[in-house]
């Protein structure tokens, strides 16, 4: 869930707008071997000069320098810079542009995609970048024992996809059926064949133990803007420009400016705003509750907060319906749809962002983030914090309040156990809050948050939970994270791993995703997720808090800074530092 | 030597230290060795005022039901982070009043500042109802010893960030952190005791193989293994038990190093004529150690055990730092404390650290205490020699 | 003697199998393993998380698990990081050196600090002196690391005095050797104090107590009577006298080490095994913790055993066989 939703830069990929491709570069084949560069269409700033550092912090040891074996962001954020996909996602648009390949086609059977790659692009040791790099990329996802992160991206239904090197500069690769946002498996970083190949020789095992965190730097060949010049654990990571990367700015000036790029590594977000305020590091995206203090300090530190949209994530809570680990009359309740309507109007999600967020967050009633300007259905009705109403719903469900116990209508005093991970100071904070105002409706709830892994244990395992509070970090295309949403997925929170949808909106929300899943037309699938939006909103399963806005704090000095979807900013590639030298 | 017998000794007793004490000062009458200790204590003044701070805080955490303005978890969630009330002496002519606060409101959730509303004026009120609650677990009551009148609110050291008073959850946490000590030790003093006078008195291959044992407990890196028992703890017991559970894991770790010093006085003891005499008498096992060799250790139990409990105190709040410690809604110093854990905190609710001051004190003033006790109960120290010292203290 | 170091050494090899044995048994008991985190992740399907597990051995029965990394021991091979993904031994390599200087530097600190306080407080028994010295040290002891960790933070970007946390400079790989050192030890100064200062209430105290029990004994009586002035006294016979208890505190010291400055680590963000093993920890990454905890308790039994030998060789009358 939130902490786990790891590859972000690969999820980022997942879009909707897979059929904008510029189909003029598809027809284009001029002579091989002429280096064709491309331009980023962000890199306008006139004003930018290269050289220069850039030091930024993360808060975490990359645990590995092999994106397929990768599960977390500080690992995939470490290497980042180093490799390229064959598509890349514009950061402002969410659009798919090309990268390592610099034209695709789809035939007719919407199922065989032909990529045509970008001529003279030359890895970090000079060797030349070829279809034969691709090929070796996606034979590594499916080595027999490996456990490479992208062999579950490239599996539809369980039947991985198929590809033939057509010539060194083409690939082809073939769906096992159509499917709409295939693109973002092109966002897979591609990796150097010369380089990894003994690895894979030795079985996939063997692979995702190459280019573990004790290789020396210099081996990490990529195609990307930087190379990794040290990586001092617990201490710092330092990268060196590549000076052939293949991408120019507007005015043909070689990307990226920087020379270096440092990253900071610090223990945690207190020590990385430390930092930040001590004018160390260039950049630092704060917590929501931080947003005001930093914002008084602007002037004082040469910086400047950049008051960003919602992201994708939200808090939520939900309700166990899985019959093998709730019974009744538990059960009956958390079944009961107008029982957990008439809980939306007990969650105070004004004073949720307030005091949780300081004001840095949008009340949220239903699954896609108001920062998803894509998908987000606007017509969603809202529920206003009335504990009257809640009370009065509650009654006309037949739960009744007498004394300062309310009883179903078989008699049962309502009570439950409300859980979260102790170690989320947001959830907790949530928590305390939903817990008052139940109280306040006569409903006994213990709220006892525990460690992360017991929950999971719980969850997954004996199913043993009342309800919860959880977070979702989604993305722009809620059609990759199917297996939360679909009564048959393995991670529904609600009541995972369903034979047959035990009731007809859930049976309605597996038919959407089917449908959005071998859609192309993007208008088609935002009115899926719309009416998608429309069913969660209706039946709450789940009850939404907030969506949190981002926050980032950058240094004045730092030059062409513009943001982004779900509160992204600008790439370090187009970045520079304002006349140069640190 | 002090020419100075307050109380009547009971010379009869412990004639040995009599013994002692009349060959070293002819001019004292004996003393029984408590009464001594007790007449040195007291006049060691850091220990006699460390052992005030102990008493008072137990008694405030005792007492937190009626000293406490609101309940644990009484929480008012407009006023989070509010900073300390200010009590007003002087009214809006400044001319002297009841004690009285002013309503607030909050003007800025981001930077958290809160105004007074001078057009809500609540007097301080002294005995009056609040909220209910059990004294001693069973008797209802009503009655705190201060409060106002809703909707206003008194918060001596302002609220946390789910807008609960801070002093009322200092006064209730307290009892976890001052009892957890006590409770370690109640448990680690038999288990230590026991192992280490076994092993002591049997000496040889029980010896041998009992200490190494003892050896594996103690060279654990003490904090892992807290930590990985404490991840252990099953998640949904209430948090009363869960705090015992953390007891037996402090006591777990603790009785190690415990059971060796007493091994080594063992050692020593049963040697001892006196004990030779009782065992060659045929006095059975269990006697003679509870008779005559574990009350020759009494003075270096009481000792660390005044030590042991500021240990247990520091431990919980690292677990609870941790997030692996007491849970909420329920509270302890240590917790208090971790939660404000962060620079924000330090500069825009610098009330937040209040629990730091009481945990400061309970440990600061258990270690003097121990200090005093250590003094105290040394029988070398007995005869007050040395350089210098017994003129110093004859000017005492 | 070699008999003697050699009969210690011997008895490491129980001692580290019941650790290892109850440290294994800890782990196991608390729910979950190192893929429960995983199974949560939409994009990781089961059947590659069963994969991992088949990976890293944790489909094998726990007895087995257990036995097949003891052999690896045997063999020096303290098995695979699951997180990392290489071996532990190489992981631990990186960072043991680095807790080492802080914690070798802090004690130190402690010593240089807490052994002529503790002497000048025993000349000074019961005076205002002493007094101060005994409050003052308490107040190193009486606050958790944690907090006395942040408030230096603090302090270090309130006064800009020095560096805040860390071990080295963002500069530092373009600094000459010189400059190096002096980065370092300028990034060591605060948690040194912070960590020293909770060595030093005890050492100070417990010299002090030595002081006044040797100043007692008949020869440094003897020694005064027959005139030999109070500095000599006090400098050649009771100093060295009271200093050899603490060098059994010595070997203890060494074998906390690993241990004593996790949370420091984590607070100041000292590249250490303590925030390496943290994490291990909570994340059930098992033969990380299992390896650590057996070199710390190498370590102890090592500190223990130079401890008593360096007795040994100050106090005549020590004598092992």
């Amino acid at each position: 869930m939130s902490r786990s939703l790891g590859v972000r830069r690969r999820l980022a990929l997942l879009t909707a707008v897979v059929l904008m491709w510029p189909a003029a570069l598809a027809g284009a084949a001029p002579a091989a071997e002429v280096f064709s560069p491309k331009v980023h269409p962000d890199a306008d700033d006139p004003a930018a000069v290269h050289g220069g550092a850039y030091v930024t912090g993360v808060i975490s040891d990359p645990k590995t320098f092999n994106l397929q074996a990768a599960q977390e962001t500080s690992s995939t954020e470490a290497v980042g810079l180093l490799f390229d996909g064959l598509v890349e996602m514009n950061f402002r648009t969410g659009e798919i542009e090309p990268a390592l390949a610099e034209s695709w086609t789809l035939a007719d059977d919407r199922g065989t995609w032909t990529f045509r790659l970008r001529r003279g692009v030359k890895w970090h040791d000079g060797r030349p970048f070829t279809a034969a790099d691709v090929d070796f990329t996606l034979r590594a996802a499916f080595a027999p024992g490996g456990v490479s992160s992208e062999r579950d991206v490239l599996t539809f239904d369980g039947k991985p996809v198929r590809w033939r090197v057509v010539d060194p500069l083409t690939i082809q690769i073939v769906m096992p059926k159509p499917i709409g946002f295939f693109l973002r498996l092109a966002g897979i970083a591609i990796l150097p064949k010369h380089k990894l190949e003994a690895a894979l020789a030795q079985g996939g095992a063997a692979f995702i133990r190459a280019w573990g965190v004790n290789t020396p730097p210099r081996e990490l060949v990529g195609t990307g803007p930087y190379r990794m010049m040290q990586y001092v654990p617990g201490q710092r990571l330092s990268y060196a420009r590549w000076t052939e990367y293949w991408k120019t700015d507007k005015q043909g000036r070689k990307l990226p400016y920087f020379d270096r790029v440092v990253t900071v590594i610090v223990p945690n977000l207190e020590a990385l705003r430390l930092r930040f305020m001590a004018r160390e590091t260039d950049i630092y995206a704060a917590r929501p509750r931080e947003y005001a203090d930093l914002k008084a300090k602007e002037r004082e530190g040469a910086f400047t907060v950049i008051d960003g949209r919602e992201g994708y994530g939200s808090e939520l809570l939900v309700f166990n319906q899985n019959p093998a680990g709730v019974t009744d009359p538990k059960l009956t309740w958390f079944r009961d749809t107008r029982f957990r309507r008439a809980l939306q109007h007990a969650i105070d999600r004004d004073g949720i962002v307030a005091q949780v967020y300081g004001g840095r967050a949008t009340p949220a009633y239903g699954p896609i983030s108001r920062g998803n300007t894509v998908y987000y259905n606007q017509s969603l009705p809202a529920f206003p914090y009335d504990l009257a109403r809640a009370e009065r719903q509650l009654a006309e469900a037949g739960y009744v309040k007498s004394g300062d116990r309310l009883r179903d209508g078989a008699g049962n005093a309502v009570a439950f156990t409300l859980t979260t991970n102790s170690e989320n100071n947001d959830r907790v904070a949530i928590g305390n809050i939903v817990r008052q105002d139940l109280v306040k409706l006569g409903i006994r709830v213990t709220f006892a948050p525990e460690a992360f892994n017991s929950l999971v244990a719980r969850l997954d395992g004996s199913r043993k939970w009342e309800t919860m509070i959880m977070g979702l970090t989604g993305s722009i295309e809620p059609g990759t994270g199917r297996n939360v949403w679909v009564s048959s997925g393995s991670i529904n929170m609600w009541h995972p791993g369903q034979k047959k949808p035990s009731a007809a909106w859930e049976a309605e929300i597996d038919q959407l995703f089917e449908q959005v899943a071998t859609e192309f037309d993007q208008n088609k699938r935002k009115a899926a997720y719309h009416r998608w939006q429309q069913i969660m909103s209706e039946q709450s399963p789940m009850l939404f808090f907030t969506n949190p806005k981002s926050q980032v704090a950058v240094r004045n000095t730092i030059g062409s800074v513009k943001t982004g979807l779900g509160g992204a900013i600008s790439p370090t590639e187009i970045l520079y530092r304002r006349g140069g030298g640190r | 030597m002090t020419n100075r017998a307050p109380r009547g000794s009971k010379a009869a007793k412990a004639a040995t230290s009599a013994l002692h004490t009349l060959v070293e000062a002819p001019e004292v009458r004996a003393e029984s060795p408590t009464r001594l200790a007790w007449r040195k204590l007291r006049r060691h003044r850091l220990a006699v005022s460390g052992g005030a701070v102990v008493l008072s805080l137990y008694f405030i955490t005792i007492f937190a039901e009626f000293l406490a303005p609101y309940s644990l978890d009484y929480t008012e969630r407009s006023k989070f982070l509010h900073p300390p009330t200010r009590i007003h002496l002087l009214d809006e002519d400044r001319r002297p009043s009841w004690p009285f606060v002013y309503g607030t409101l909050l003007v800025d959730p981001g930077l958290r500042r809160y105004q007074e509303d001078r057009t809500e004026r609540y007097p301080l009120r002294f005995f009056a109802a609040g909220e209910p609650y059990r004294f001693a677990w069973v008797i209802p009551a009503n009655i705190r010893l201060f409060g106002v009148e809703k909707p206003g609110h008194v918060f001596l050291m302002g609220t946390d960030q789910f807008g609960r008073d801070q002093f009322s959850r200092i006064l209730y946490g307290g009892r976890v952190s001052m009892f957890i000590g006590i409770y370690a030790l109640l448990l680690t003093l038999p288990i230590g005791v026991a192992y280490g006078a076994i092993s002591g008195y049997f000496g040889r291959r029980v010896d041998d193989v009992m200490m190494r044992v003892a050896e594996i407990v103690m060279s654990f890196p003490e904090f892992y293994l807290l930590l990985a028992l404490a991840s252990v703890l099953p998640p949904q017991i209430p948090s009363s038990q869960r705090l015992m559970l953390i007891i037996l894991i402090l006591s777990f770790v603790g009785w190690g190093g415990l059971a060796r010093v007493i091994r080594g006085m063992v050692l020593v003891l049963r040697e001892l004529e006196y004990v030779q005499a009782a065992q060659a008498a045929g006095a059975r096992v269990p006697y003679l150690l509870a008779r005559h060799i574990i009350p020759n250790t009494a003075s270096f139990l009481i000792v660390s055990a005044s030590l042991g409990v500021p240990g247990a105190i520091l431990g919980e709040s690292g677990l609870s730092f941790l997030g692996l410690g007491i849970q909420e809604p329920d509270a302890s110093w240590g917790k208090l404390l971790a939660s404000a854990n962060s620079i924000q905190t330090l500069t825009g609710s610098p009330w937040l650290l209040w629990p730091g001051a009481f945990i400061a004190a309970a440990i600061a003033g258990y270690n003097l205490l121990g200090d005093g006790l250590r003094d105290a109960l040394d029988p070398r120290s007995r005869s007050g020699g040395g350089f210098g010292r017994s003129r110093r203290r004859r000017r005492a | 003697m070699i008999r003697y170091v050699a009969r210690r050494l011997l008895q490491l090899i129980p001692m580290l199998l019941g650790i290892t044995l109850i440290t294994f048994v800890v782990m196991q008991l608390a729910p979950g393993d190192f893929l429960s985190e995983m199974r949560m992740n939409p994009v990781v399907s089961p059947e590659r998380i069963e994969q991992m597990r088949h990976n890293f051995g944790l489909d094998q029965p726990k007895p087995v698990q257990y036995l097949r990394w003891l052999g690896g021991l045997l063999r020096g091979d303290f098995g695979y990081s699951f997180a990392f993904q290489i071996p532990v031994l190489d992981l631990i390599g990186t960072r043991v050196g680095n807790t080492l200087l802080l914690n070798v530097s802090a004690f130190l600190f402690a010593w240089v600090i807490a052994v002529p306080l503790g002497i000048y407080s025993a000349l000074n028994n019961y005076r205002f002196g002493d007094h101060a010295l005994t409050v003052g040290a308490l107040l190193g002891i009486s606050l958790p690391t944690f907090f006395t960790g942040l408030l230096g933070l603090y302090f270090a970007y309130e006064t800009k005095w020095l560096p805040i946390g860390g071990m080295t400079s963002v500069e530092y790989d373009f600094m000459d050797p010189f400059g190096k050192m002096a980065d370092v030890a300028w990034h060591l100064v605060l948690p040194v104090i912070i960590l020293g200062l909770g060595g030093i209430a005890g050492l100070m105290r417990q010299m002090r107590a030595n002081m006044l029990e040797v100043m007692e004994q008949d020869y440094v009586r003897t020694a005064r009577s027959k005139g030999l002035a109070g500095g000599v006294v006090i400098w050649k016979h009771a100093v060295r006298n009271a200093i050899n208890p603490l060098i059994t505190l010595f070997g203890f010291a060494l074998g906390g080490l690993l241990s004593g400055s996790a949370i420091l680590e984590n607070i100041i963000g000292w590249p250490g095994l303590g925030n390496l093993l943290l994490e291990a920890v909570q994340k059930k990454d098992l033969y990380v913790v299992m390896g650590s905890l057996v070199i710390g308790s190498i370590m102890l039994v090592t500190g223990n055993l130079i401890s008593d030998l360096l007795l040994a060789y100050v106090d005549p009358r020590v004598r092992y066989d």
